[in-house]
Order: structure tokens, then sequence, then C-alpha cells
């Protein structure tokens, strides 16, 4: 026997059978794990701009800093515009819909008209 | 106006301004009369004392689970990709729906019903897009916060304990209390375990985990105590009401306070009960009170089966505790909370608004968390019809009322509303539907 204490470990599932949106569940499951990549990335730059703004301030570095550095408002307004940019960027693909006629899928139809067009004219 | 300090139940914070208060029954008149979502905005006065608060981050008490860096920046990605995906990606589904849906379910003779829009939406890429990404932020939400109060666990039971020392309010256990059978099926808003599972002795971890998570979920739009919905109700009762004085008031399902701290802000000095079934979240609830200085019994109890006498409060108010009910559920609390209100007393039910105010697209979109956020009786308890509800209950119709409560903290946060009662943008709509009826 063993006394050292296990952890607790939480949940990690919701009980409820889990949707899936898109017809092959695979898509699903790997735009879930873009997300957690982006969000881990995110993470990472906020961590380096912790850094930067420590460093700048103080000329050294302690573990202890980083640890317990909390943005002011207008730190947290820039982490959000930067953030904001990063979603923009990394979900293009579906926001440019707005400008759109197709809405985001193919149309061959349509191009080759045009390749026709110009072809023919 | 309100409370901007550190909380106390002696601090008589709560000066609300009663120039608009009226006679209950005209008011009453008037609010059936004017009901309508577009109709009601009623001037909300916030103060220059709002202004001088910390908006931009929740309040830290002594319970509050704590931060490194890196979690920090995990929950605060979270509440970034939430408002993105409410203010930039959901938009884009009324576009499909404009274009593609509606014009193919007129060219079928079909109905803008929510099951016919479903029907057609959900093969439309752009919106399984949109779903796939909200049911993700939600499991990423959950997630993050997590990490530190499986972290921290130990150190929360123990913090929890050394708050509830001497305590000014009491707690209540009852482990008999059976839980609900749609609580132990299906984790509510997906939050794994949910309200009530035990994962030790003093287990806290619902209620660290919960008291957070509000507060990414809401994006800080609930205000830094996550208050917003029990302080609109409450706000909205004491100004309109200005000479409705409570002696003791019920908030049901409460789970760690939010709302009910609220009650006690709005009305110093009055006898404040706290009710719900989950153990490890009213552990949390009556520290996190203590820690804030604020006189709350609470107890293990389901709203369906009051312990309490006939007529024993003035208030009984509920915060988005319905939709979590059931069918046959729900009648039981209304007419539970008839019983237990005095002659003169008021009961509260603050939800979001029923679908039948709401235009056929706003409906679905609401509707979404039904199947994709575990919410099973979400779809349900919009269709609960408030007047008959209530009166089934016991209430005389005379004095039913359907009110939208003007958020108590729409400041400055402004520009991080949507004005719109949306999937996975809680507290969105800068206004709280509340609906009730006094005996």
């Amino acid at each position: 026997m063993s006394d050292v204490k296990q952890p607790i470990k939480l949940p990690k599932k919701a009980r409820g059978s889990r949707p899936y949106f898109f017809d092959d569940p695979a898509i699903d499951k790997v735009l879930a794990m873009l997300m957690g990549l982006i969000g881990e990335v995110s993470v990472m730059a906020d961590r380096v701009d912790t850094l930067e703004r420590l460093l700048a301030e103080k000329g050294t570095l302690k573990l202890a800093q980083i640890e317990g550095y909390r943005p002011n408002s207008a730190v947290s307004d820039a982490r959000d515009s930067r953030r904001d940019m990063m979603l923009a960027n990394v979900m293009r693909i579906i926001l440019q819909n707005e400008e759109d006629p197709d809405n985001g899928e193919p149309n061959d139809p349509e191009y080759m008209s045009v390749v026709k067009e110009a072809e023919q004219t | 106006m309100r409370c901007v300090g550190r909380r106390g139940d002696s601090d008589g914070a709560a000066n609300l301004s009663s120039d608009r208060g009226s006679e209950f029954g005209q008011a009453i008149a008037a609010q059936l009369g004017a009901f309508g979502l577009d109709r009601i905005k009623w001037e909300c006065e916030m103060t220059t004392a709002v202004d001088t608060m910390d908006t931009t981050s929740q309040y830290r008490h002594d319970l509050l689970v704590e931060m490194n860096d890196d979690e920090q920046s995990r929950q605060e990605f979270v509440r970034s990709l939430k408002l993105f995906l409410a203010h930039k990606v959901s938009l884009g589904n009324k576009k499909v729906y404009e274009e593609r849906v509606r014009p193919q379910l007129q060219k079928q003779g079909r109905s803008e019903s929510i099951p016919e829009i479903n029907r057609l939406m959900k093969k439309q890429e752009y919106y399984q897009f949109w779903s796939s990404l909200q049911r993700c932020s939600q499991e990423m939400m959950w997630n993050s916060i997590q990490i530190p109060v499986e972290r921290q666990l130990d150190q929360l039971i123990g913090k929890a304990k050394k708050a509830a020392e001497n305590p000014r309010g009491s707690l209540a256990l009852d482990p008999d209390l059976a839980i609900p059978k749609w609580q132990t099926r299906v984790d509510i808003h997906c939050m794994p375990g949910g309200y009530h599972t035990e994962l030790c002795e003093d287990d806290v971890a619902a209620g660290a985990v919960y008291d957070r998570a509000v507060y990414i979920y809401a994006m800080g739009r609930m205000g830094p105590y996550n208050d917003d919905i029990g302080a609109s109700a409450a706000k909205w009762l004491k100004e309109r009401f200005p000479d409705f004085k409570p002696k003791r008031i019920l908030d049901e399902g409460c789970t760690v306070g939010h709302s009910t701290l609220a009650w006690a802000e709005y009305y110093p000095g009055v006898e404040i009960h706290a009710i719900d079934v989950g153990a490890p979240v009213l552990r949390y609830a009556h520290a996190r009170a203590e820690a804030l200085g604020v006189k709350v019994h609470f107890h293990q109890m389901n709203a369906a089966e009051l312990k309490f006498a006939d007529g024993y409060f003035d208030v009984v108010s509920g915060s988005i505790l319905m939709h979590e009910t059931g069918t046959k559920v729900a009648p039981l609390v209304l007419s539970e909370a008839h019983r237990v209100l005095a002659s003169g007393g008021v009961m509260l039910q603050a939800e979001t608004p029923p679908y039948k105010d709401l235009k056929p697209y706003d409906a679905f979109m609401l509707d979404w968390d039904t199947r994709n956020n575990n919410e099973p009786f979400w779809h349900a308890s919009h269709d609960i019809d408030a007047v008959k509800a209530c009166v089934k209950a016991g209430f005389s119709e005379k004095k039913v009322f359907e009110v939208l409560a003007p958020s108590a903290f729409e400041s400055k946060m402004s520009q991080r509303y949507t004005h719109v009662f949306q999937s996975g943008d809680f507290g969105g709509g800068g206004q709280w539907y509340v609906y009730g009826a006094w005996k």
C-alpha cells in the first residue's frame, strides 16, 4: 500500500452523447484539434508578451514574476485585439462567405463559364 | 447605485433610486400591456460608481481558483473565441438562412418552424462549421478551467473550510436527497460531472469550476460577481415597487450563489435563503458568501419539493433555473413557490425569452442548445406559457407578469453586447426575460 495520495482527476467528458455536425465526424474532431492548437498558440503568444513586458520593465527575469503577472485593462484590450485578428486569420475560409456569392460551396460551372468567355472573346 | 467595493451585509450599498416606481397594480397592467421584445426599453441609470470598478475582470474573492500565466491565457483565449463566434461567425448563419434556407422552405411550402429550419440548416456547411466550433468552444472552456481546479483542489477544499469557520450564514446538506435523473443522465451545458458529482470528501470542485466558467461563458458580461441575472431582477423589483419590503427571500437553483448575493445586495438586512440539489456547489457557495461577507442560509433541497412552511417567504426567485428542470417538474417548482410565498409576496423566474416572442430564425438559433449544449429541457421550457403556468400553480391571472429587465451591468461594457438572444452568446442581449406573479 502506498500512502502517497493520488491526485483527484476531474471527469473530462460530459455525460450525454456528443453531437457531430459534419457528415464525417472526423471533420469535427480535426476541427477540435485545430482549435486546441490555436488555443495553445495563443497561450504561448500571451506568455511571450508577458516575458517581453517584464523584461522591458525590469531588465531582469524571475519565474515568479511571470506567474504573478496580471495584465491591466489596456494590456487586456491589446491582447483581445490580437486574438481577434488571429481568429480572423484562422477562420478566413468561412468568414469570406460574407463576400462570396457561392457561400463557400463549389461552383465549377460558374468558373468554367468565365474560362469559356475568356477563350471565346 | 451598485455596490462597488467589497460586499458586506451591512454596507447598505443598494441605494436605488425609486423615482420610476409606481403602484404595483398599475405597473403590472402597464407591463402586461407593454410586453414586447422590441418595445420595452427602460433607461438604465448607471452611476459613476460603476465606472470606478474594474469591469474587465472577475472579482478575486478568497475562493476563486488561482491561475498561473498560461492558465489565465488559456481561459482568455476561450473568452475571445466565444466572443468572436458570437460577433463575427454566428451572423453568417443568418445570410445562409435568408439566401438559401428560407427560399427553399417557401418553395417547398414549408413553415418557418424550428424543426423545418433545422432540417435544412444542418445540411449547410457554414452552419456545420459554426456549430462544430461552438460546441468545441464550450468543451475548451470547461477544460481550461478544470486544469487549475484539478491542480489546486486540496487547497480549495482547505480554503472553503477556513472561510466557513465562524459563519454568518449556514449550510445544511441533505445526503439523502435524490439527484433528479435529468441531472444524472446528461451533464447540463456540457460541464463534466454536473453540479452534483462528489469526487472526494468535502468536494468543492464543481463550484470552483462553475464560478470561473460563468465568467468566461458570459464573456464577463454578467459583471465581476457574475450576478447580473439576479441583480437585474432585484433591481427591477426594487425600482418598480419601492414600497415592497420583503422580510425573507428564497433563491432557487442557486449553484454557487452568484444571483443569491445580488438579492442580498439590493435588499440589505433581509433574511436570504438559497437552495440547490448539488452538494459540491453548495459547499463552495457557502464559503464564497462567507468570504464576501454576505449572510446566506444555504440548503441542499429540490425546488419541486421544498421543506419550508407555507407562506414563509416574501420573494421566491430563480435565475435560469426553470430550463434545467422538466415538463413534469416545472409545474411543481411553480406551485411550491406559490405555497411557500406569503400573501403579497412575489415569485420571479429569469430566463432567456420564450420562443413566442422571437422571430423564427432567432428562435431556431437560440434553440441550438437543446441538442448541442446538453440542455434537454431548453426547448420545452422556452415554450412555457408564463400566464398559464403561473395560473396552474395557483396564482391569479391578473397578478402574473412578463417583463424584460434591463441588465444591471450594461455600462461601459456595451461594446461587448451583441443585443441578440442567440446560442453561445449568453448575456449578450443586455436584458433578461423575467416572468412571475404576485400572490
